[in-house]
């Protein structure tokens, strides 16, 4: 595992427990701008946690978190959001009472440091929400949350961008259409980090892949090696759905 | 910003005004100057409550705060009115300031904590040790600046600012930023917004309304015992009429109080017990089954309540 | 007198961990705050009053009679307020504003019935129930009157009090680790989700519980004549506030945290009644805040509350 210079991401040794239940238990990956890697993992497995002590809602036991090249592990969210990180959430959390833009107006308005102001009718566009910009964020689908989060997470013009799974719940046209759009996200120089259990989103997506079980990784690498891997393979046994 | 200039000509002159006309045709002034005390106290558990998701329970504290910072400034250092204002607004504020490591805690632990804290205020300040400093259990008597006119004139103004500055929280990204922590602290953080700092400016607004309501609370009465600039009846008529009124609007307090503590005025005083009951029995209802309160109802008629 | 302060607050600390019970269990079982529970400690306190006012009954059978009432009280209160309330968005917080509704109707109810007088019962009558049990025990002529503990001398009614707010701890402590309900309830108290999940009637469990709670304070409520003075209407909110103090300083959910707390809190307020009368009621609140802001979980650690 080679540490990456270049690397906008680097976590090394990462450790977060829950009473005794040890979530991550010494995880190290990097990620260079414009990389988009894929964590993948049976439930539990810890990669939700990870992206959660990343993005700032947990305060890691132990190791370090190095973002371009400063080490962030234990700042406030705010911080890590004004540096240039954000992610989306599992099950998003849109604010109920505001409307669609004003969920992103918000976050523009307070998460935006490093460069110019952006369009939140732009950002909505781009997510293809614009037609519902004055209408509660409550009244908005599960997809369509999905995308007013993914829309929240760009509108403070992040160079770090964490997904937890997003796929579940879409149909193969918006897959393709998210697909898409995050790969144009990674050509124009933001870091990805894709947390999945959608197989086949994965595999349209990433670079490469980490395997994560009981808060370790077991495998670091391209999609098609993984699936050869007789450890990787018998953790899944499981079931996950590979599309 | 237009909305605010709107809300300001359709709510806060006419409130002001009324209060300021109503002395010359009512004679009862005391009541006139409960009412503004009421609706200020219940703004500023809007500010907190209403934006941010805490309640004050020991809300009482900032007012007795205030009291006992503007009667400490006149009794000791002969301070004029005004300024003694501003000590007890200021007293108020540094009380704030020393109860922020609350907000490490939770929902109810904080109001409870924060019950306690202001129940140790008021312990600290009438402990008759402290006698030859804040005298007291034998109370304040302060006959130099009795002034009840321009006390009025005072309140006035201070419920004007008041009433603009929850207007302002309403229609700026600043109170849309704490509606966010309010309803969602973890989103608020990825939203960029630094969910502590913006918490503990409202608390410092709260804590300044209350302050500055004890203040010339005190300055109007001029006679007080500590027990009753910090009675808890304060702190629970403020919060029933923000809560019946409903919070994270600036009309719902007003509602709140003028609706409340107008049948208070009517019935209840002469029997407190039987108010009590009622606004008890209402605080249950409320919660069951209509939790955000008057304005909630008239958002559902799809009335849009500033 | 130190002696004295330390034998005389092992006393009260019995009778605080006793407030303090039925407060912790609510909470651990429903993660609810009863902030009316100081109204049925005075619930319990009136009604053990008029028991001895109208039949002449001594406070100690009366123990029984209270916390029957108010267990089964507790009951459909329960089934009325907390099912709907755990359904909402912010389930503690409206709890929180709701029981402090009842607590408020409950104060109101009370000094309409009662007025606003204070009420006491003589200490002697905790007194000679204490001897005719002792003298059915021991067979022989028991005196009434204070009682001598390593030399230092108490009323009996403290002792009485001491005594079975030790006994109650114990009961509780036998209902949670070793009754099937009690198993249930504790499976609750950990993790409600998973209990609804194994097919447990968690509201069953929790009704039982609040019920229990509100005995428990009603039985703290007999004993509150005696230990902590005449009794009124409007003594709720102290007490609701010791109680929580007592919890927080053991630690949510564990009886024995409790008991540990009320012997702290006991012990620290005789202290101060001691050597600094003039300060001792800042007690409570400044423990309460400095306990939770230092350390949350309590002295047993586990459940933390922090925003």
């Amino acid at each position: 595992m080679s540490l990456e210079t270049s690397a906008i991401l680097r976590v090394d040794g990462l450790v977060k427990q829950f009473g005794g239940f040890r979530a991550l238990d010494g995880v190290s990956f990097s990620l260079a701008a414009g990389e988009v890697l894929g964590l993948v993992g049976p439930n539990g497995s810890g990669k939700t946690t990870c992206i959660n002590v990343i993005s700032g809602l947990y305060r890691p036991d132990d190791g370090e978190i190095y973002f371009d090249k400063r080490p962030i592990g234990g700042l406030a969210s705010y911080r890590l959001v004004h540096a240039g990180i954000n992610r989306t959430f599992q099950v998003p959390r849109p604010f109920p009472t505001l409307t669609v833009r004003e969920n992103v107006e918000i976050a523009i308005a307070y998460g935006r440091r490093h460069d110019g102001s952006v369009d939140a009718d732009a950002l909505l566009a781009q997510v293809d929400l614009a037609v519902f910009r004055n209408q509660p964020a409550t009244e908005l689908n599960s997809a369509q949350q999905k995308m007013l989060d993914l829309a929240r997470a760009l509108a403070t013009g992040p160079r770090l961008l964490l997904i937890d799974e997003l796929a579940a719940g879409l149909n193969p046209s918006e897959l393709d259409r998210i697909a898409g759009k995050l790969r144009e996200l990674a050509r124009s120089g933001i870091a990805l980090l894709v947390v999945e259990h959608l197989m086949g989103f994965i595999d349209q997506l990433t670079d490469r892949i980490i395997v994560m079980n009981a808060g370790k990784e077991i495998f670091e690498g391209a999609l098609a090696q993984a699936v050869k891997n007789s450890h990787v393979v018998e953790v899944f046994l499981g079931g996950e759905d590979a599309a | 910003m237009p909305k605010m200039l709107h809300h300001v000509t359709l709510i806060l002159l006419p409130v002001v005004a009324a209060f300021a006309i109503l002395p010359t045709v009512y004679s009862n002034h005391l009541l006139l100057f409960n009412f503004m005390i009421f609706i200020m106290l219940a703004q500023g558990v809007n500010v907190i409550y209403g934006f941010t998701g805490y309640l004050p329970f020991g809300y009482v504290g900032f007012f007795g705060a205030g009291a006992y910072g503007f009667s400490l400034m006149v009794i000791h250092l002969q301070a004029s009115p005004l300024v003694a204002l501003a000590a007890g607004a200021a007293a108020a504020v540094v009380l704030g300031l020393t109860l922020t490591p609350l907000f490490r805690l939770s929902g109810a632990y904080f109001s409870i904590a924060n019950l306690a804290a202001a129940l140790a205020v008021f312990q600290v300040v009438s402990n008759p040790n402290l006698e030859s400093l804040t005298k007291g259990p034998y109370g304040i008597s302060l006959s130099g600046v009795f002034d009840p006119t321009f006390a009025y004139g005072a309140t006035l103004a201070i419920l004007g600012a008041t009433l603009g500055l929850v207007i302002y929280l309403r229609n700026s990204r600043f109170g849309m930023a704490l509606q966010a922590i309010r309803e969602d602290s973890i989103s608020a953080g990825m939203a960029g917004i630094n969910v502590v700092r913006e918490r503990i400016i409202a608390w410092l607004l709260s804590a300044l309304i209350a302050g500055l309501a004890g203040s010339v609370f005190a300055w109007y009465v001029s006679v007080f015992y500590p027990e009753t600039v910090f009675s808890g009846e304060f702190t629970i008529f403020a919060i029933v009429f923000a809560l019946f009124g409903g919070n994270g609007t600036v009309i719902g307090p007003i509602l709140g109080v003028v609706i409340l503590y107008g049948i208070y005025n009517a019935v209840g005083i002469s029997t407190p017990q039987y108010f009590q009951l009622i606004y008890g029995a209402l605080i249950m209802l409320l919660v069951l089954f209509l939790p955000n309160g008057l304005v909630s109802l008239l958002r559902q008629w799809g009335i849009n309540v500033p | 007198m130190l002696v004295y302060s330390l034998l005389a607050g092992l006393l009260f600390g019995l009778y605080f961990s006793l407030i303090g019970l039925g407060l912790n269990l609510v909470f651990g079982v429903m993660r609810i705050v009863n902030l009316a529970h100081g109204d049925f400690l005075m619930l319990g306190a009136f009604l053990a009053f008029w028991l001895f006012t109208l039949i002449s009954l001594n406070p100690i059978p009366a123990i029984f009679i209270v916390f029957v009432v108010f267990a089964i009280v507790g009951l459909p209160l329960y089934y009325l307020l907390v099912p709907r309330l755990l359904r909402a968005k912010d389930p503690e917080m409206l709890s929180f504003i709701l029981f402090f509704g009842l607590s408020q109707v409950i104060e109101a109810l009370a000094t309409i019935a009662f007025g606003t007088s204070e009420r006491s019962i003589p200490g002697g009558e905790l007194g000679r129930a204490i001897v005719a049990v002792a003298s059915l025990l021991t067979g022989h002529h028991v005196e009434n009157g204070p009682v001598d503990i390593f030399g230092q001398t108490f009323p009996a009614a403290w002792v009485a009090s001491g005594i079975a707010s030790g006994i109650a701890v114990l009961l509780v402590y036998v209902y949670l680790y070793r009754t099937r309900l009690g198993y249930l309830t504790r499976a609750v108290m950990v993790h409600r989700e998973e209990a609804i999940a194994t097919g447990i009637n968690v509201h069953r469990v929790s009704a039982i519980a609040f019920g229990i709670g509100l005995g428990l304070a009603s039985v703290a409520g007999v004993f509150a004549p005696f230990m902590l003075g005449s009794i009124t209407p409007a003594m709720g909110v102290e007490v609701t506030v010791t109680s929580f103090t007592v919890i927080v300083i053991g630690s949510l959910g564990k009886p024995l945290g409790t008991l540990l707390g009320g012997i702290i809190y006991g012990v620290s307020y005789m202290f101060m009644q001691s050597y600094y009368s003039s300060w001792a009621n800042l007690l409570p609140y400044v423990l309460l805040v400095a306990i939770l802001l230092v350390r949350p979980s309590g002295l047993l650690g586990r459940q933390v509350r922090r925003a």
